[in-house]
């Protein structure tokens, strides 16, 4: 079965084309700067030794997929003799509000529901909905299903994901704690239970996925229990540009002070803060750590320490929420490769029972078990990926 | 290398038409805010200038308003490096030949040439672009028809005028003249929702909605300073107070230029006839000692540095 995936920004469409369920991806790529000048597809087979580029105007998402399709039947750059072996879509839907605890199968209603969660994911639902609406008048007779980043977190308990304001503001607008990343929590929890040979129903984990945007979250016994993404992505660790947990009230201090509307507070919470804020280097963390080490930026080493900081004190918050832990993963790009940073974050464990095999240490980008034999809490490395769950999740809920 | 239309299904709806490059004419203060902002949301900006020297300095001015942007953490580096990225700057009509729209943002002040070097400009558009480009003016006292007289395809002509301060405004009055084509004016609307703002659908009449509603609004503050009732600060910030506008009156008008304020007060004198239009003494005086507002560092108010009121130039017998 022929699957293929799409991950539809505002002006770029990734995609995969997956061959089901033996995992295999026939080829991958990216419809970029749409409606913008200078618009290509970017596009790369499983047998291309290099990424195939084709220019051309893309006005609009429908456009840009049309296009996708054609070229995925092409004898150029194609990999498919005809549209119908495309037998499911499966869309990466950011926010499914409280509508959504699992992927689903997209009705009418669904779609419904997806345009109504906009309200609070005004930057990333209408372009997932763009990829959607495409694909309807595109292939109408083929599923289609959503995946959501927020589904996972459904199951924080009502105490973990309100804010203390004022109960009303949750019943009029629904202003709650969602999380998100919840797709990779997913995988990489069971991923590790697979592999340590664990039971996923009674096992508790806490699993970072550190990327340029971060967040923790909190798995007992299969469930999600807490994350530290909020409301939005903003809540939580501090990332490459987010500021991530501040008192709202210093929020207020400086848009008074500095006399910004909310749109650019916004862009202050979003783009200018994290590690590139305070470090004033970079948001990513190999620049930070080059200025750190070879350079000796105080402002970088500082970065860094509050980084590890703040992972390890959500860590400590979780084994405390859960009481308890058996496993701790690392994801993302810092979470698999990014040595330094997973040894700070892990120094200091030893009253958690956590003991880490040296020898594996050193270790980037595989499955690695970081603890040694007798640590009372597993600590793993998992390789994430996103669009390889959105494919399994659509190969479930397709009709055979 | 191949093109992505060859690989075209035919079957997604075809290209609507959307602006991709915008030219402008004439990148005064107005100019400027428009070619940003436009270019912040992905598009292509030429604008057209009168010299070499005049496109470097409107460089370094775009350069400095998008560093106070950054300042106030409107934008990041790499933003401002992208909005650069999307303009360029000329001396040739010609070079607009490619564009979809083109706007002339020409200056209001210069005297008695409005209408007929507006008119003039516009054929000479016409005789660069495609015959699918529309043509447009940001105008707020003139009538689109009137410049689109002298056009073979008037339907592709249509006002559009962004409101000061324009970056912050949220919404553009679209002016449908007499000859304009539903295709043109729906361009536009998708064009204007594409930069996240509002089009406010006008059937043309001078002043507009803004304009017009404006301009009486400045004399009746004006009436108020005459009359020593309140000082220039406390009249605009009773106004503010009152209405939730950003600015009050003076401050507005200083904005905008009290050049261009009197120019579009004649001009609605002259088309309603109507008192309430009749520019005011002192917006006269005050043109005429080359107390223009803002541009001039005087105007209702003194201006410092940054463009930042230090105090208001106008006392009468009164408030002191």
């Amino acid at each position: 079965m022929k699957i293929i995936i799409l991950n539809c920004g505002s002006s770029s469409i990734k995609f995969q084309l997956f061959d089901m369920p033996k995992r295999k991806v026939l080829a991958k790529g990216l419809v970029d700067k749409i409606g913008l000048s200078g618009s290509a597809i970017k596009i790369q087979r499983d047998t291309d030794a290099k990424e195939n580029r084709i220019e051309g105007e893309v006005l609009d998402h429908e456009q840009g997929i049309e296009y996708l399709l054609g070229i995925l039947i092409s004898k150029e750059y194609g990999c498919i003799s005809d549209l119908e072996e495309i037998n499911a879509v499966g869309h990466r839907v950011v926010h499914g509000a409280e509508e959504f605890s699992g992927s689903v199968l997209l009705t009418k209603n669904v779609i419904k529901a997806i345009e109504k969660a906009s309200e609070l994911a005004p930057l990333h639902n209408p372009p997932n909905l763009k990829g959607i609406y495409a694909m309807q008048n595109l292939l109408p007779n083929i599923p289609q299903v959503g995946v959501f980043d927020t589904a996972f977190h459904q199951t924080m308990p009502e105490h973990v994901y309100l804010y203390g304001i004022p109960y009303i503001l949750y019943e009029k607008y629904k202003v709650r704690r969602y999380g998100f990343h919840g797709t990779s929590h997913r995988y990489v929890s069971k991923k590790a239970c697979e592999v340590l040979n664990m039971k996923y129903s009674e096992t508790k984990i806490i699993s970072c996925h550190l990327g340029n945007g971060a967040s923790v979250a909190a798995i007992k016994n299969g469930k999600s229990y807490d994350t530290s993404m909020g409301m939005t992505p903003t809540e939580g660790l501090i990332m490459g540009t987010r500021t991530g947990d501040i008192d709202p009230g210093a929020l207020l201090f400086i848009a008074e002070k500095e006399k910004t509307s909310i749109h650019y507070t916004n862009t202050l919470i979003n783009k200018f803060s994290g590690m590139l804020g305070v470090s004033g280097v970079s948001s990513d963390m190999r620049n930070i750590e080059t200025a750190a080490e070879q350079e000796g930026n105080k402002r970088a080493k500082t970065a860094l320490q509050m980084f590890a900081y703040r992972v390890k004190k959500y860590i400590g918050a979780y084994a405390a929420a859960m009481n308890g832990v058996d496993i701790l993963i690392f994801t993302g790009g810092i979470g698999e490769n990014d040595v330094e940073t997973r040894r700070n974050i892990l120094s200091n464990f030893s009253y958690l029972g956590i003991e880490l095999d040296e020898s594996k240490m050193q270790e980037r980008g595989k499955v690695t078990i970081l603890s040694t034999k007798n640590s009372k809490i597993k600590v793993l490395v998992i390789p994430t990926n996103e669009e390889l769950i959105i494919a399994e999740d659509t190969y479930k809920l397709v009709p055979k | 290398m191949s093109d992505l239309a060859e690989f075209s299904l035919g079957k997604s709806i075809k290209p609507k038409g959307s602006v991709q490059t915008l030219g402008i004419i004439g990148c005064g203060s107005v100019g400027q805010v428009i070619t940003r902002v436009v270019a912040q949301y992905g598009m292509d900006v030429i604008f057209l200038d009168v010299s070499n020297e005049r496109i470097k300095e409107i460089f370094e001015e775009i350069n400095q308003q998008l560093d106070n942007v950054i300042k106030h953490w409107g934008i990041t580096h790499s933003e401002k490096k992208l909005i650069l990225s999307h303009i360029k700057g000329t001396t040739h009509i010609e070079d607009l030949k490619d564009c979809d729209m083109v706007i002339e943002t020409i200056s209001s002040r210069q005297k008695g040439t409005l209408l007929s070097l507006r008119q003039e400009l516009f054929q000479e558009v016409e005789s660069v672009v495609s015959k699918d480009t529309i043509i447009s003016s940001d105008l707020s006292t003139l009538i689109i028809s009137d410049l689109a007289r002298g056009l073979k395809h008037p339907k592709r002509a249509i006002g559009i005028h962004f409101i000061e301060p324009i970056d912050k405004t949220n919404i553009v009055e679209v002016v449908k003249g007499r000859d304009t084509s539903d295709d043109t004016y729906e361009k536009v609307v998708r064009f204007v929702k594409t930069i996240n703002k509002k089009p406010i659908l006008i059937n043309e009449s001078p002043g507009n909605i803004s304009t017009r509603m404006l301009i009486p609004l400045i004399n009746e503050a004006c009436e108020i300073l005459m009359e020593g009732v309140a000082s220039v600060p406390d009249i605009d910030e009773t106004m503010k107070e009152t209405t939730g506008y950003i600015y009050g009156p003076f401050e507005i008008a200083d904005k905008i230029g009290l050049d261009k304020i009197l120019k579009y007060m004649d001009n609605l004198y002259q088309e309603y006839g109507d008192k309430k239009y009749k520019a005011s003494p002192i917006i006269k005086r005050l043109v005429r000692a080359n107390y223009l507002g803002r541009q001039t560092k005087k105007g209702f108010y003194n201006y410092e540095q940054e463009g930042k009121p230090i105090g208001n130039t106008i006392s009468c017998a009164i408030i002191k």
